[in-house]
């Protein structure tokens, strides 16, 4: 099986002696929701950040996305920033075309797809709000919109629901799961969130603090489609995170147990 | 949109009154030689005047008309070319690091101190009214044009690179729309500035304009067209003011 992305042996020091990744090898295959999880600082959002070529590839070890080196651009990938980043001027269909615009679909084409986006995140009668004038789920809503509308394989999300109350990032979890489910992509997903890993992906990769080293990799093999709300009461689900969480609890060096707790 | 209106001449109603108290008093003060007429005219001498110059003759539409083509002049070039220099400077910070001890000496420079100069460099005429409204429009709007390129949220940047932008799309699609409320705050201000310059260079030498029937008006103590100058200079500024707030509101209705 030919990975969507293959990291081997790859690390990463900022400056000499500040290694933030540390041999990291992992593969994430077509079609597959791989959420990396650990404590902030871990390096988690900078390894995807080299996926998504934001950052530069270190001479040391290779990463290849969708069969090539990482690059900036890549029409293949779908990069979702933690905060919603709606454009202010837009109003809520110019921010879902926003991403086919800028890889050059014709305004008719891109505007009937991001139609069909915020319809199916529940947005339908939105088209013309501005962002001011949604709520923070709803522009979160419309940043997923923007996301999936790209004609893009491969997703990357860094902490996309982070700045969510818990009611309202449940809802945004499922809808993700229907969107996962609907697309048929492939998702690398940054979280610091142990229970959504959980709930949303196929694999949880578990790293532990700085420098980032790879821990744990663990399977989840709970049934699809999921609902992020009937998983709550799954003991299945629970015996998971119990598991990723010991895992979690292992890679967490000493002293940095408490901003690890926090974030 | 009644109510609306309501209160429109709900608030209208006392100034209409204070104004015509004040005009009142006004003109029965210095019918008793109470306030001296020579120093502070009246309000039938300031109409006579303004009857006189703006129906009967055109002397002051003339006047407005050179005074506002020097202020639109001024305030076009120093935008335009504020806003180039600042694309400039945001493009190539080292220039900016270079110029930047210059710019802030010309800009502390009381600029009305340049008018002289202007005078003798570009002549009695239009032109060096233009050169005062252009040094001051022209730091304001680069000023407020590079805090507002500075100022666009990172993460509108980081989206659009992920996305693989081109830089006039970074540009047109972003950095242009996201820093307009900043650099729009500039243009006001420097529109008002354009009209502060013109007006000044006016006053001190000119060949037209208010500034300069204002400042003959007040060398040979025509009071009451001192103060039909002032009240006509006040309503172009309001009128200044109001058009671009307008503007700025159509422009800016996503704010």
């Amino acid at each position: 099986m030919s990975a969507t992305v293959a990291v081997r042996e790859l690390t990463l020091a900022f400056e000499a002696g500040k290694t933030v990744l540390d041999c990291v090898s992992l593969n994430v295959g077509s079609r597959e929701f791989v959420s990396l999880v650990g404590p902030s600082g871990c390096g988690k959002t900078t390894l995807l950040n080299l996926m998504a070529g934001l950052v530069p590839t270190p001479p040391s070890g290779s990463i290849e996305v969708l069969g090539g080196a990482p690059r900036l651009g890549h029409q293949g990938i779908a990069y979702q920033l933690a905060r919603d980043s709606l454009l202010p001027w837009r109003d809520a269909l110019g921010n879902a075309s926003y991403g086919m615009q800028v890889r050059g679909v014709a305004r008719e084409a891109r505007e009937a797809r991001a139609r069909v986006m915020l319809a199916k995140v529940g947005l339908a009668s939105f088209e013309r709000a501005l962002p001011k004038a949604l709520s923070h789920g709803m522009r979160q809503r419309v940043a997923l919109a923007r996301t999936f509308a790209l004609d893009a394989p491969l997703l990357l999300m860094d902490e996309p629901f982070g700045a969510l109350d818990a009611q309202t990032k449940l809802t945004l979890e499922d809808q993700l799961l229907q969107l996962f489910q609907e697309e048929q992509r492939t998702v690398v997903f940054v979280t610091h969130d142990l229970a959504e890993a959980v709930a949303l992906s196929d694999r949880v990769v578990v790293m532990s603090a700085r420098p980032g080293r790879i821990v744990a990799d663990v399977a989840i093999d709970l049934p699809r489609p999921r609902s992020v709300r009937a998983l709550q009461k799954d003991p299945a689900f629970h015996a998971l995170y119990a598991r990723v969480w010991t895992h979690l609890e292992s890679g967490w060096g000493g002293n940095d147990i408490d901003e690890a707790a926090h974030g | 949109m009644d109510s609306v209106r309501g209160n429109w001449f709900r608030e209208f109603w006392p100034h209409l009154i204070f104004v015509t108290g004040l005009l009142v008093v006004w003109e029965w003060a210095a019918g008793q030689k109470m306030l001296n007429p020579a120093f502070f005219g009246s309000p039938s001498g300031i109409s006579h005047y303004l009857w006189d110059n703006l129906f009967a003759s055109p002397k002051l539409l003339i006047d407005f008309g050179w005074t506002a083509l020097g202020t639109l002049s001024a305030f076009v070039l120093g935008s335009v070319s504020a806003v180039t220099v600042a694309l400039l400077f945001v493009m190539y910070p080292k220039i900016e690091h270079f110029l930047e001890p210059y710019f802030s000496a010309l800009n502390a420079m009381p600029r009305i101190a340049l008018a002289p100069l202007f005078i003798l460099w570009f002549g009695l005429g239009v032109g060096s009214k233009i050169a005062v409204g252009f040094s001051l429009t022209f730091f304001i709007v680069l000023s407020s044009t590079v805090a507002g390129i500075r100022g666009i949220n990172p993460d509108h940047v980081t989206l659009s690179r992920t996305l693989g932008a081109t830089p006039s799309q970074l540009f047109f699609l972003i950095t242009l729309p996201g820093a307009v409320p900043v650099i729009f705050s500039g243009l006001r201000l420097g529109l008002i500035y354009a009209l502060l310059g013109v007006v000044g260079g006016e006053i001190i030498a000119s060949e037209h304009g208010l500034g300069q029937t204002l400042s003959y008006l007040s060398s040979t103590f025509h009071i009451d067209g001192v103060f039909a100058l002032l009240l006509l200079l006040s309503l172009l500024g309001v009128a200044v003011v109001r058009g671009m707030t307008r503007l700025e509101k159509y422009l800016l209705r996503w704010q």
